[in-house]
């Protein structure tokens, strides 16, 4: 899966999980920049995130993923 | 020897000039040195658990280092947790396993004599317990390498400002500060020294003084009427984020001035509009902590149960922070109370969003404010079941508060000092959550406001501070 198209999913998901619809993602974006992203939130992200790109994280990836970036990165390298 | 006792003013300073007039290889070891003797002076005893502890943790990082196998290193890390925690569990619980073997026993007609050993509970055996666990859990993780100098491991476990309540640090903070030693900085003993003067308010003006009225409300439940029992609850919680605030600020602040940078421990926690913004707020070290070597795994596992295995990991993790505040039924119940609540917000969060945004609330000074009296109501109620000796009592106080209002028991004398105390703290948290930028005292750019400031709170130290007690509320966990 290209980068782009995995932004595109994600960004419909933050969307969807943050009740955000102005959520614009970018790599270096973290916990910060979303205001209803936190421990609780993320978890159910990372549900929706496995159900619709169709791939399994390690709690070890769990624990690396500081910002979207990393997502992007344990996504991809698990699609190639 | 803790942070409000006289030996603290002579020795902080000594270990301070000491410590910049040696070189850079030996400031670790001379931090150590220090540490220890902090630790020998309150309880010498009990530092052969200290070492004990960090001597584990080496043996099991550094074996996890060299193992590739995954399957080992998983083992590593269990058993490595396991003696780690052990000591702990040890002296928290084995008094009260005890007893109710003793009380099974005898309920069953076996009369036999096992002896009623109490111990006094090693002091910071919690904080320095839990450091360890992450330090090897992130070593497992691989999020921070094996530190081969046992020196710095040692530091990191015994650091003096820390060790006895916290703030919880993190190996991967604290190890490279280690490596790169710098004699003090101007900045940092201004911004050190700062830091350190509003916690020793916090601490002595305000929970001092408001202490000794809630404790003596709440140690004669019976004695008083449902309106004091409901202001001395309310109150507790600002004794409490006086009392560990304070003593954190002064830990950060300590730390600061020998150029280390802790991690911060509360965020104006009482405006916090929602109960997990005030869990972001409040003892961030442990919840951070918790959430990522308790929830996070915990959630993890259960996560094929959906939304129901992200609650259940919630109240389960709540659970157990309740049990790490005591072996006791009313810190089980102030565990759910917060797993509940957190749980219903997390379901409801949609919804909420959803109508917040469909009423523009998001930025409504006034639904802002009723969200942050919820929150503060809901935690003043979990505390009653922190706070009270019993569950009989707690629901006593409960039952009281909902019947039987009267004029509430109101020491002015005792209690004066201490509700100013508390109004400058909330003002000044008030001042730096909205204000931030256009209202300074501390850091404005006229030197004499600033010495002003500095000149009027220790003025206030001096004049209302209640210097009677030593002993942090932590302490005890």
């Amino acid at each position: 899966m290209e980068q782009t198209q995995i932004i595109e999913k994600l960004t419909s998901i933050f969307r969807e999980v943050f009740s955000d619809s102005s959520i614009v993602l970018n790599e270096t974006m973290t916990t910060d920049d979303v205001e209803n992203w936190n421990s609780l939130t993320h978890m159910m992200m990372i549900l929706k995130v496995e159900e619709a790109l169709n791939v399994k994280f390690k709690l070890k990836e769990l624990n690396k993923m500081k910002k979207v970036g990393d997502l992007i990165t344990i996504i991809s390298s698990k699609s190639e | 020897m803790t942070f409000t006792s006289f030996i603290f003013l002579i020795f902080f300073p000594v270990v301070l000039i000491l410590f910049n007039l040696i070189p850079r290889k030996g400031k670790v070891w001379f931090l150590l040195a220090a540490s220890y003797f902090f630790y020998i002076i309150l309880q010498p005893i009990y530092v052969l658990l200290l070492v004990g502890v960090t001597f584990c943790t080496y043996l099991f990082t550094r074996a996890m280092a060299n193992t590739e196998s995954e399957k080992k290193k998983q083992r590593l890390l269990v058993l490595g947790i396991i003696s780690i925690i052990l000591p702990l569990f040890f002296f928290k619980y084995f008094v009260i396993i005890n007893k109710s073997v003793i009380s099974l026993l005898d309920n069953l007609g076996l009369h036999i004599a096992l002896p009623e050993i109490s111990f006094l509970l090693p002091i910071g055996i919690s904080f320095y317990t839990f450091m360890a666990i992450g330090y090897l859990a992130d070593v497992y993780n691989e999020d921070v390498e094996f530190e081969s100098n046992i020196g710095s491991i040692s530091l990191f476990l015994s650091f003096f400002p820390i060790i006895l309540s916290g703030p919880i640090e993190r190996a991967g903070n604290m190890f490279p500060q280690f490596k790169n030693f710098h004699n003090s900085s101007y900045d940092g003993l201004v911004a050190g020294a700062k830091m350190m003067l509003w916690g020793y308010f916090m601490k002595l003006c305000v929970a001092n003084r408001l202490g000794i009225y809630v404790d003596d409300v709440f140690s004669h439940i019976q004695e008083y009427n449902g309106s004091t029992l409901a202001f001395a609850s309310i109150l507790y919680p600002f004794q409490l984020y006086a009392d560990l605030g304070g003593y954190s600020l002064i830990a950060i602040g300590v730390a600061r001035c020998l150029g280390i940078r802790v991690i911060s421990n509360f965020n104006r926690p009482f405006f916090a509009t929602s109960m997990s913004e005030f869990w972001r707020r409040w003892h961030i070290s442990l919840i951070q902590w918790l959430t990522d070597y308790i929830y996070t795994p915990l959630s993890f596992t259960l996560k094929s149960w959906k939304i129901w295995g992200i609650v259940s990991a919630l109240v389960l993790t709540f659970l157990i922070s309740g049990i790490w505040h005591g072996a006791a039924l009313t810190f089980i119940i102030w565990g759910l109370i917060q797993g509940v609540f957190l749980s219903i917000e997390a379901a409801t969060q949609k919804s909420r969003s959803r109508f917040e945004q469909r009423k523009k609330l998001k930025k409504n000074p006034w639904y802002l404010f009723i969200c942050s009296v919820c929150v503060f109501v809901i935690f003043s109620f979990s505390q009653i079941f922190g706070k009270s000796p019993s569950i009989k009592d707690a629901l006593t106080v409960v039952g009281k508060i909902l019947t039987e209002w009267g004029t509430p028991y109101l020491n002015i004398t005792e209690l004066s000092f201490g509700l100013i105390a508390l109004a400058i703290l909330l003002l000044n948290d008030f001042s730096e959550e909205y204000f931030a930028s256009s209202f300074k005292l501390f850091n404005n750019k006229y030197i004499v406001v600033r010495y002003l400031s500095y000149l009027i709170l220790v003025f206030m130290i001096i004049i209302m501070g209640e210097f009677g007690g030593e002993k942090f509320i932590y302490f005890q966990f």
